[in-house]
């Protein structure tokens, strides 16, 4: 909310500077957004008089004009039709920044003369569009004063965040309330007093509706001259930023914005019939003030007359009663509406006006007669007129609650020692009525809290005038502990997981959750996952797996000429919209170069073996003691079929994939050379609890180990992996490990063929093997691997 | 008699010929050998009887050892020499460049991750909730009714799925962890709840998705006072330093009263803000005392218990402490920002050692 320096102080006595008043006003919560000096954009503007005016010699609509500046008399060419000689103008000397166009004036030669300075009009300055002409001020003006103390821009302005508890802020009267209260200065009361009508409104009011409508006041004031707004309005007004629109409309404005209380203001001669509050009707239709037609629902609040809606309560009238300058007879309205209603209506609709953002709030039920008396006597000062006596419709509340508050409560919320006495003190001051009754205090809630509830409320009142800058510091540190662990298993499993993956040379990416349905439909059922709202066009789902978002960046970053790519996303995919189909995943992509040539390495591009590794590194890592580890070829649809592996834990966990990106996504993605990428699903590593700290007993032979190399023919589909199962399976004991270290493919072995050589490690716990052992289990191997994969032994 | 002076002499001087290990070894057979000079003479010492042979032995052993321990020395002094060729010769370019394979752990994850050490600390855990909420627990269980104000504050992101008739959301804050975690476990209950927020907004200064990291702390005397000094000991450790300066100024949340808002203090300094230091405030969390509104919701007597609540922008946090200036960097995946804010994987922050 804005409002200016001077507007409060028609409210607030103060000594204080305007500095110290803001900085009370963000200690008492309502948090000062900007502070604007107003007049300093027109602080070089000085009074001048035009003491000679002759035309230009060179150019026909150009004048050249003496100005006494009250200091000097400086030349300045001037193009407006209505310069004449005598005339007090205001005058930007040279350096002046012009407001409306940031244009600084510069002494210069116009068509050959020279011109010091300028002289405004109103758009110039930024008061007005009026670009006709210069300004011309009063004959009494006195020459070489300053413009901005004359214009009255000489001001403040003051922007403060409301947050929503404080309705009743959004008046300026209810700051200068709140500062009164905090010790800065004393309210100025202002006596409302009670128009008495000559006769009797001709608009009768009914409610049909009293939940939506509480109250409905009325003033009819007949005869009225519509104009524009005197100038201290229309300042006041422009001040905060609105435009004057006509004396009525103009009046109302300023009542909100003053008091916070929302009128509105008929033609009364455009209504037919009496006024009636009532819910809308289905299908019922009506052209707002802001000249949108509205379609309305059953339980919207409609002010209506015999024929037709009128206006919609609390939010915004219509545009068939509106005001103008032929507007003779005039109702004032002042109403009490509900807020829930008045929020549904607003939002179902979609119209913000200043009267819903109030009304929604929650507005000062005893404001209605304050502020229809106010206006109405405005109305008759600046427009004239007679006012009928004030119709009220419905019943405004006059009863206050009242709530009994613990002073010792209050003491135990804040760590805040506070006497009864003071609890009182501060309460009285923001218009309260604190009582001690016994053991509580009993609090009367002022009818301009709309927001105080119970006792936390109160607490916060209290604090907030006492000043949160005196609440101590208190020590948390517990005696006794609350929770035995700060990570679950989850927790722990993931952070443990991120460091080791970057440490494997991956960067962390942290990309979007929602992802794009047209490139995601290779991952999931999108449909299962849109959003209702979503930000863009190409963000409409919750993501069905990390995997499209991390595709989508290697696009962005090759395109900045990076050409090897390790990145990884830890976080959650979703298998549909609702809170429990969250699943937590890790996915590792890898892209373009493993090695760049370099002066010691050729050229390398990632391969699948690239991320198997890192896979099988980081499950090894995070999966510790005894498990089994086994890999099939059965890897999800995104992955190129014949390039891809699923990694088994135990037997029957799913615990993660890797391969190759399916080169039909990649197309998708616009990516033109292989992707490899692994998949950690987390929510399947086992949360193994630790029984114990122990390590299995180490057994170490003292034996003598001997190493045997077996190279075999084999079809190309046999699998490696049973071929080191046979070799191993052959004796578990004294085999300790087998390896491929040879992997050779030529047509000199046939097209379907291939050799692989594996290196064998034999070592007994109980002898040194001799020749005999070592031949035997030889044959064995050789045996078992022919028998298993159909190979057979190179010689 | 053999002439000693002369052939130890000519040892002498063939020895010091010697230029390599080959020669000094042919020498060392000449001399010493089983059928060397010397070995020859000592041979020969049985023919000869009594002093004389005592007297030519004991010559004989002495020229023998000065003789090995030439050799020895020459060996030495050779070995020394092929050493020293080999090391010229073995000379590298020692400027020409390698490089590191670590990756990088995001700024997020760093600084989530300093949040949770402190936390740990003083005993807090870490609790979580999913990303796609109830509306109800949003919302209406944190005291924000469907027509309050502050709802329309919230740019939500509404789901096709539904609770209870009401359309699910992908949360807005982090605090329907609070009310999971107070329906889950009784008080006493110290919590914290990092995790990711969504909110129907993009442009300069908005992410439609950011962080917040929410706190919880509910016990029977857990007051205004404690939660001052609880967020001077987070704040003071998080941005490592004493110095820092904190304002409390009052708020408003629908599910705190008193609610208040935490600015710190800092300056600018050549274009960098330096935190600790100077009279300017930043606004850095909000917090408050838990409505009891919200306790009555998940069936906490607020009588008998009473806490606080905080809540704060991880984002913030890692702009401020480590001088990231654009809020919207965080997501774009550009590789170049990742090497450049991110942290090393072996960076675990610690009280102990280091934080960051």
């Amino acid at each position: 909310m804005k409002f200016t320096y001077s507007w409060l102080k028609e409210h607030l006595e103060t000594e204080h500077q305007y500095n110290e008043v803001v900085d009370k006003l963000t200690a008492i919560g309502l948090e000062v957004e900007s502070v604007q000096d107003t007049g300093l954009a027109y602080k070089d503007f000085i009074v001048g008089q035009v003491v000679e005016e002759e035309k230009h010699p060179n150019a026909d609509k150009l004048k050249l004009c003496k100005v006494d500046t009250g200091r000097e008399k400086v030349d300045v060419v001037c193009g407006a039709p209505n310069v004449t000689k005598g005339m007090k103008v205001v005058y930007a000397p040279v350096g002046c920044v012009i407001p409306v166009n940031q244009m600084k004036i510069k002494a210069a030669k116009i068509r050959g003369v020279e011109s010091y300075g300028m002289m405004c009009s109103e758009y110039e300055l930024g008061i007005s569009n009026e670009h006709d002409g210069i300004i011309s001020l009063e004959q009494d003006t006195e020459v070489g004063s300053s413009y901005a103390d004359l214009s009255g821009m000489n001001d403040i302005l003051i922007e403060i965040g409301i947050t929503p508890n404080r309705q009743d802020c959004l008046g300026v009267l209810g700051v200068a309330r709140d500062l009164a209260a905090a010790g800065v200065g004393k309210l100025k009361n202002r006596e409302f007093k009670t128009e008495k009508g000559s006769f009797e409104s001709p608009i009768k009011i009914e409610i049909h509706d009293n939940d939506i409508c509480p109250a409905f006041a009325g003033s009819y004031i007949k005869n009225v001259k519509n104009e524009a707004s005197p100038d201290w309005l229309q300042k006041k007004l422009k001040s905060i930023g609105l435009r004057p629109i006509s004396a009525l409309v103009d009046i109302t404005n300023y009542v909100m914005f003053d008091l916070n209380r929302p009128l509105h203001v008929y033609d009364a001669d455009k209504v037919k019939g009496k006024i009636i509050v009532r819910s809308a009707q289905d299908g019922e239709s009506f052209k707002a003030l802001d000249e949108k037609t509205y379609d309305l629902k059953k339980g919207m609040c409609t002010i209506s007359d015999e024929e037709k809606v009128l206006g919609l309560g609390g939010i915004m009238g219509g545009e068939s009663t509106g005001c103008n300058f032929d507007t003779i007879n005039v109702l004032l309205e002042s109403a009490l509406f509900d807020n829930v209603n008045t929020a549904r209506t607003g939002r179902d609709l979609s119209i913000l006006s200043d009267a819903r953002y109030r009304f929604e709030r929650g507005i000062d039920p005893r404001s209605t007669l304050e502020g229809i008396n106010y206006a109405t006597q405005l109305i008759l000062e600046i427009c004239g007129g007679e006012c009928s006596e004030i119709v009220l419709a419905g019943q405004i509340s006059e009863t206050l609650n009242t709530i009994p508050i613990s002073g010792k409560n209050i003491v135990k919320r804040l760590g805040l020692e506070i006497t009864d006495d003071e609890i009182i003190l501060i309460l009285n001051s923001l218009g309260f009525g604190a009582k001690k009754s016994g053991e509580s205090i009993q609090c009367t809630i002022p009818s301009w809290r709309q927001d105080i509830h119970g006792e936390a409320d109160i607490s916060e009142e209290i604090i907030r005038i006492k000043g949160y800058e005196n609440i101590p510091t208190s020590n948390i540190r517990a005696i006794s502990k609350v929770n035995k662990d700060i990570l679950n298993s989850t927790q722990k499993i993931i952070s443990k997981a991120k460091h080791f993956i970057a440490s494997e040379g991956y960067n962390e990416f942290i990309t979007f959750s929602f992802s794009d349905s047209k490139k995601s439909i290779f991952f999931g059922e999108v449909e299962k996952l849109k959003i209702i709202n979503p930000i863009s066009e190409d963000l409409d789902i919750l993501r069905p797996s990390l995997i499209p978002n991390l595709l989508a960046s290697i696009k962005k970053n090759t395109a900045r000429g990076i050409d090897s790519l390790s990145i990884f996303e830890a976080g959650s995919q979703y298998s549909s919209t609702t809170p429990e189909d969250q699943i937590n995943s890790i996915c590792g992509v890898k892209y373009g170069l493993s090695n760049s040539k370099t002066w010691r390495s050729e050229k390398k591009e990632f391969d699948i073996f690239d991320v198997k590794n890192d896979l099988l590194n980081v499950i090894n890592y995070l999966v510790q003691g005894n498990k089994k580890i086994s890999i099939s070829d059965e890897a999800p649809s995104w992955y190129h079929p014949g390039r891809s592996g699923k990694i088994i834990l135990n037997k029957k966990i799913e615990i993660g994939y890797f391969g190759e990106l399916h080169p039909r996504i990649a197309n998708k993605f616009k990516i033109k050379t292989r992707v490899n990428l692994f998949e950690l699903m987390i929510d399947n590593v086992p949360l193994t609890e630790k029984k114990t700290t122990n390590k299995p007993q180490l057994i170490l032979s003292d034996f003598q180990s001997v190493t045997r190399d077996f190279a075999f023919i084999l079809d190309k589909d046999v699998k490696s992996s049973d071929l080191i199962k046979a070799a191993l399976n052959v004796d578990t004991k004294i085999i300790k490990s087998a390896e491929i270290f040879d992997l050779f493919e030529d047509k000199s072995l046939g097209d379907d063929k291939k050799s692989i050589a594996i290196k064998v490690v034999l070592q007994s716990e109980e002898k040194t093997l001799n020749e005999n052992d070592i031949n035997s289990l030889s044959s064995k191997i050789v045996e078992a691997i022919e028998k298993s994969t159909s190979g057979t032994v190179r010689s | 008699m053999v002439d000693f002076t002369k052939l130890e002499q000519e040892i002498t001087n063939s020895l010091s010929k010697v230029t390599d290990l080959e020669s000094l070894n042919e020498c060392r057979i000449k001399y010493l050998g089983k059928k060397g000079e010397i070995s020859l003479l000592m041979k020969k010492l049985a023919n000869l009887s009594g002093e004389d042979r005592k007297k030519q032995a004991e010559i004989l052993n002495t020229l023998k050892n000065k003789t090995l321990s030439l050799i020895e020395d020459k060996t030495e002094e050779l070995n020394d020499r092929n050493l020293n060729e080999k090391l010229s010769s073995e000379t590298l370019d020692v400027t020409l460049p390698v490089s590191s394979s670590f990756g990088s752990i995001h700024p997020i994850t760093q600084v989530i991750e300093e949040v949770v050490t402190i936390f740990g600390d003083l005993d807090f855990y870490v609790a979580e909730g999913p990303e796609v909420e109830t509306d109800y627990n949003n919302f209406t269980a944190l005291n924000t009714s469907e027509h309050h104000p502050a709802r329309q504050m919230h740019d939500t992101f509404y789901v096709e799925t539904q609770t209870d008739n009401m359309q699910n959301v992908l949360r807005t804050h982090t605090s329907p962890v609070q009310i999971r975690s107070m329906l889950e476990h009784k008080p006493p209950i110290r919590l914290i709840a990092p995790g990711k927020t969504f909110r129907c907004d993009n442009d300069q200064t908005h992410s439609p998705m950011f962080h917040q990291v929410e706190g919880l702390v509910i016990d029977q005397e857990s007051n205004m006072s404690h939660l001052k000094g609880c967020l001077e000991i987070f704040l003071k450790t998080f941005f490592e330093t004493d110095k820092l300066k904190m304002r409390f100024r009052p708020s408003h949340f629908p599910f705190t009263e008193p609610s208040a808002e935490v600015d710190i203090g800092y300056t600018k300094k050549r274009n960098q803000l330096v935190i600790g230091e100077g009279d300017d405030w930043l606004e850095i969390l909000g917090c408050g005392m838990v409505h009891p509104k919200v306790l009555q919701n998940v069936n906490i007597d607020p009588n008998s218990f009473q806490g606080y609540a905080f809540g704060m922008g991880i984002e913030r946090l890692a702009m401020l402490k480590y001088g990231i200036s654009d809020l919207r960097t965080f997501f774009e995946c550009d590789l170049r920002w990742n090497k450049h804010y991110g942290f090393s994987p072996l960076n675990f922050p610690s009280l102990i050692r280091d934080l960051s």
